[in-house]
């Protein structure tokens, strides 16, 4: 492209944009809407998906014991446990270790526990699976093969609920599928109505273009760079009031599922700038659709 | 110096083969119009209000189609052009209207480098020959005016410096003095006649019977959407 023709084109969508500037600001505004429904979405999605990958990576499997259990003990069962490929020890907890942990994560109502005679939590010990390096099955293999053992009273392991939270992913991708489709729709209509009630504007401006000689890409170049302009703004205020909840939402809510903290992560640069893309594209697909109609004339 | 001077080798400039227009089925706005004109030509064409002046000049810059005939402009058919080409053609073609047609919220200097601009001069291009073309019309003082901020005949030659601005083959003025006093009319007259003797084809579209008198020029009158 020509660069007086690009100047031109860019003048004139600015220019389109500050003439008609409420039809926009409402178009923007509408449009943003619908892009932070959807982008809200997405975010919930990449956290649901960042929390599972990472705490299903590696496993933790926790092994009670009826009671502490003698030195000699612990250590051939750590040795046994030594032999299966992936497995590591973390730690060994005692029963005042596990009540000192309780305490911290009760925070302010540690005073519950004062009024208990004896300790009623049970010592443990904490092995982590790599997913990498062990087999499927060996949790279940391991669970069989410890409680088989005299002093252990139960083993558990984080799987259960990563298995859950991967249904509820697979359900909120359906839901995202259809209501991103829906959402894309409207955002898409929005972008059409806009721009079909400025190229209503400027009908007059249109004919005396194409009347001293314009072709119909030259007059319509304008239009869609008004579109992805809108649909960039669009996403953009979509984005930054995101972020902002975003910013709300790490600093007033402590995330949990059980005791374990979640950490909640924004959208990685790539899917910002995936997501922009997507908005502009959208306008342009949007402009484009509504010249189409008004160039069938 | 603003109007191409092309060789005046008798060429058909326009030419109408049978045309007929109809909008709807009971409205026939041009009936069987034939009609040749040859590079050069001053032409009139008057009749009535409703006669089918402005369908004519519509059909000529491509801006309706016939619904049967042939028109020729330039050589090229009209019923069998592609957009981009009509296009081009268009920029050959200056077209003046009783409403100007000037964009409002545009300076004169803006309205008359559209056409310019549309063709992908450069601004330091356009900015020499807009001025050239706005002293020659007397205008070189108004460039930073807005249209609404004009009279009649000053629009009118607004209008008039963005046609011939790209030095176009032909010039069409559809009632150029409709709007217009009696001092502008002349005015804009004396400027369509010394833009078509620097080598423009003019065709003027008029029901005023005052610019026919004692013209010498070709006359083609219509009526009820027929030449008579």
């Amino acid at each position: 492209m020509k660069l007086p023709f690009f100047r031109y084109f860019v003048r004139q969508a600015l220019a389109n944009i500050v003439d008609n500037r409420l039809v926009h600001l409402v178009g923007v505004g509408t449009m943003a809407i619908a892009f932070l429904i959807f982008d809200a979405f997405i975010l919930i999605f990449v956290n649901i998906d960042y929390w599972t990958v990472e705490r299903g990576r590696s496993l933790t499997m926790s092994i009670y014991f009826k009671e502490a259990p003698e030195r000699i003990v612990l250590e051939g069962i750590k040795k046994e446990l030594l032999h299966f490929p992936g497995v590591t020890i973390k730690r060994f907890i005692s029963q005042p270790d596990a009540m000192e942990s309780l305490r911290r994560q009760l925070g302010d109502k540690a005073g519950l526990l004062d009024g208990l005679e004896e300790n009623p939590l049970p010592a443990s010990l904490e092995i982590i699976l790599s997913r990498d390096k062990s087999e499927d099955s060996l949790p279940y293999r391991l669970k069989t093969r410890l409680e088989r053992i005299d002093i252990v009273d139960e083993v558990q392991y984080s799987q259960e609920w990563i298995k859950r939270l991967q249904a509820i992913m697979e359900a909120i991708k359906l839901i995202g599928i259809v209501f991103g489709g829906l959402l894309f729709l409207a955002a898409l209509f929005i972008i059409i109505n806009t721009i079909k009630l400025t190229i209503y504007f400027r009908k007059d401006e249109i004919e005396i273009l194409k009347l001293v000689g314009a072709s119909n890409r030259f007059v319509k170049i304008p239009f869609l760079i008004e579109g992805s302009i809108q649909g960039f703004l669009g996403g953009s205020a979509a984005l930054i009031i995101l972020f902002l909840v975003y910013i709300i939402l790490i600093t007033r809510v402590d995330l949990r599922v059980g005791f374990v903290s979640l950490d909640i992560i924004f959208l990685s640069p790539q899917f910002i700038l995936s997501l922009l893309l997507l908005s502009i594209v959208i306008g342009l697909i949007g402009s484009s659709i509504s010249l189409g109609r008004f160039f069938r004339i | 110096m603003l109007c191409q001077q092309k060789a005046l080798v008798p060429f058909k400039m326009i030419q109408l083969f049978r045309v007929y227009k109809n909008f709807g089925s009971k409205n026939s706005a041009l009936i069987d119009v034939s009609l040749t004109v040859e590079r050069g030509e001053f032409v009139f064409i008057t009749g009535p209000s409703g006669a089918g002046k402005t369908t004519l000049l519509k059909i000529i810059f491509c801006a309706e189609k016939p619904t049967s005939g042939h028109a020729l402009v330039n050589g090229r058919n009209l019923t069998r052009i592609k957009e981009r080409e009509l296009a081009f053609l268009r920029r050959t073609i200056g077209v003046v209207f009783q409403d100007f047609k000037l964009l409002p919220r545009r300076t004169v200097f803006e309205n008359v480098a559209l056409t310019m601009e549309i063709m992908g001069f450069p601004f330091s291009v356009i900015r020499k020959k807009v001025h050239q073309t706005l002293r020659y019309l007397d205008l070189a003082n108004k460039e930073g005016y807005y249209p609404p901020q004009l009279s009649g005949g000053e629009q009118q030659r607004v209008a008039i410096a963005r046609a011939i601005i790209n030095n176009p083959l032909i010039l069409l003025a559809d009632e150029p003095t409709g709007n217009l006093d009696p001092d502008s009319t002349m005015e804009i007259m004396a400027l369509l006649k010394e833009i078509h003797i620097r080598g423009a084809t003019v065709i003027v579209a008029t029901h005023s019977q005052e610019l026919l008198k004692d013209t010498r020029r070709r006359v083609v009158t219509l009526n009820k959407g027929r030449i008579v």
